[in-house]
C-alpha cells in the first residue's frame, strides 16, 4: 500500500465485546481498562440505564447497563461479564458487557454506515458496521453513547 | 424645445410603460401553468378505478378552456404521490405468493431479487424500531431484514409474536438487495391479470396495499411503498 493511502485510510484498533448474540466494537484509544465485575452500588433515583457506581481506586465511576441502553433483555452477569472503563469527552464511565472478546485492527474504508430507519437520536451512537469472521461487527461511537445532559447527570452520582 | 414634440414624447413613454406593465402582468399565469399541469393529470388518473386504462386517460387532452383555478379547488388538499400506479400493475404480471401468519400476500416477481431460507438470525442494531429485525450478510449484499408481520398488521399486533418460539422461515429479498421481508412460507408463483384485481388508486392509508386479487382475495403488496427509505446507505 502506498504511503498516501496509509495516511488517508489509517488502521484503527477496536476492542470488541459481546452482548447476547451480537458483537460490538469500541475505539481502543477510549478504553482505559477492563475489570472483572465487582460490587456495583445502586444509586437511588438513577435512570434505568445506570446500574450503579463502583469505587475505582478512590474514584467513583458510574456503570452503565449496556444491555438496557441497547434495548436488549437484561441478563444476570456471569463470570465472563466485564466492566469496561472508558473515557468519553473527559467523562470516565464503566459499561457492563457480557464478555470482552479481542482487539481487532481495521481500516476506515472497511466500515460501512449502518442503516438508520428509525429515530436518528436513538441510534446516533452506532458508528457503522463491518464484517469480521463472517459475522457482523457493530461499531459504537462512545462520544455519542450518552447525550451531554446524560453525562452531566452522571457527574452528580 | 417644441412643446408638441415634448408632449408626443411623454405619451410615447407612457404607452411604453403601460405595455411593459401589462406584459409583466400577463406573464404571471404562464409561470404557474407548467407547475399545475402534472397535478391535473394525477387528478384525472385517480378518477378511474381500474389502473389498466390510464394510458387512454392520460392521452385525453386537458381542455384548454378549463380554468386552472377550478381544478385546483376540486382536487384533494393532500394528494398522495402513490396515487400513480407502478408500471407492473398496467399489464399481466407474475407474482410470488407468500404467507405471513394467516394472511396470503402477493408481490410482483420483478420487485424481487431472490428468496432465501432463514438459517441464522439477523444482527440486531441497537436503537432501531422493533420492525427492523437487523442486518444479514448475504453473499455480496448487506440486507436489512424487516418484520413483515409488524409492517402489515401494525406494531401492536405484530410485536405480540414471539419470534424466538415462532420464527419466520424465509426472506424475500428486494430487487435492489437492500431489504428482506421475513415471511412464514413461500407458496407459489402465479400470473395476475390486472382486470382480475381490485386496485386501490387512492392510497393515503396503507400505501403498500395496492390491490386485491378478486377471486383469491389475496392482497397485492407494493414493496417499494412498504420498505423504508434508508436515511443513510450502506
Amino acid at each position: 500500500m502506498s504511503e498516501d493511502k496509509k495516511q488517508s485510510d489509517p488502521i484503527m484498533q477496536w476492542v470488541t465485546f459481546c452482548l447476547g448474540d451480537e458483537k460490538y466494537g469500541i475505539n481502543v484509544m477510549q478504553v482505559q481498562e477492563v475489570l472483572r465485575i465487582t460490587e456495583i452500588a445502586p444509586v437511588p433515583g438513577a435512570p434505568s440505564y445506570v446500574l450503579g457506581i463502583i469505587n475505582l481506586r478512590g474514584n467513583v465511576v458510574t456503570v452503565i447497563d449496556t444491555r438496557n441502553r441497547f434495548g436488549l433483555p437484561s441478563k444476570e452477569p456471569d463470570d465472563a461479564a466485564r466492566v469496561v472503563i472508558i473515557e468519553t469527552d473527559k467523562h470516565i464511565i464503566g459499561i457492563l458487557v457480557d464478555s470482552v472478546a479481542e482487539v481487532v485492527e481495521m481500516r476506515g474504508s472497511e466500515i460501512e454506515t449502518a442503516p438508520n430507519v428509525g429515530n436518528e437520536e436513538s441510534s446516533k451512537y452506532i458508528q457503522g458496521v463491518t464484517s469480521r469472521d463472517n459475522k457482523l461487527l457493530i461499531l459504537v461511537d462512545l462520544n455519542k453513547f450518552l447525550s451531554e445532559d446524560e453525562k452531566a447527570e452522571l457527574d452528580m452520582f | 424645445m417644441n412643446p408638441a414634440k415634448t408632449q408626443q414624447k411623454i405619451i410615447q413613454q407612457e404607452l411604453a410603460l403601460d405595455a411593459y406593465l401589462s406584459t409583466l402582468l400577463d406573464e404571471i399565469p404562464e409561470v404557474i401553468l407548467p407547475e399545475e399541469k402534472p397535478r391535473i393529470q394525477v387528478k384525472v388518473f385517480e378518477k378511474f378505478p381500474a389502473p389498466v386504462e390510464p394510458k387512454v386517460i392520460i392521452t385525453q387532452p386537458i381542455p384548454e378552456s378549463r380554468p386552472i383555478a377550478s381544478v385546483t379547488v376540486d382536487r384533494p388538499v393532500k394528494m398522495h404521490p402513490l396515487s400513480v400506479m407502478p408500471d407492473w400493475s398496467q399489464h399481466e404480471f407474475q407474482a410470488l405468493f407468500f404467507k405471513v401468519e394467516h394472511l396470503i400476500l402477493a408481490t410482483p416477481l420483478t420487485e424481487l431479487a431472490k428468496t432465501i431460507k432463514i438459517d441464522r438470525n439477523p444482527s440486531k442494531i441497537p436503537g432501531q424500531p422493533s420492525w427492523f429485525m437487523g442486518l444479514l450478510d448475504e453473499h455480496d449484499s448487506r440486507i436489512g431484514v424487516l418484520d413483515t408481520g409488524q409492517l402489515i398488521f401494525g406494531k401492536l399486533h405484530g410485536s405480540q409474536r414471539d419470534l424466538e418460539a415462532n420464527p419466520f422461515k424465509s426472506i424475500l429479498i428486494t430487487q435492489d438487495k437492500r431489504w428482506g421481508l421475513a415471511c412464514d412460507e413461500i407458496l407459489s408463483i402465479g400470473r395476475v391479470k390486472p382486470e382480475k384485481v381490485r386496485w386501490r388508486t387512492s392510497r393515503q392509508k396503507k400505501p403498500w396495499l395496492i390491490g386485491t386479487v378478486i377471486e383469491e382475495l389475496t392482497a397485492i403488496i407494493d414493496l417499494q411503498a412498504l420498505v423504508p427509505h434508508r436515511k443513510s446507505s450502506t
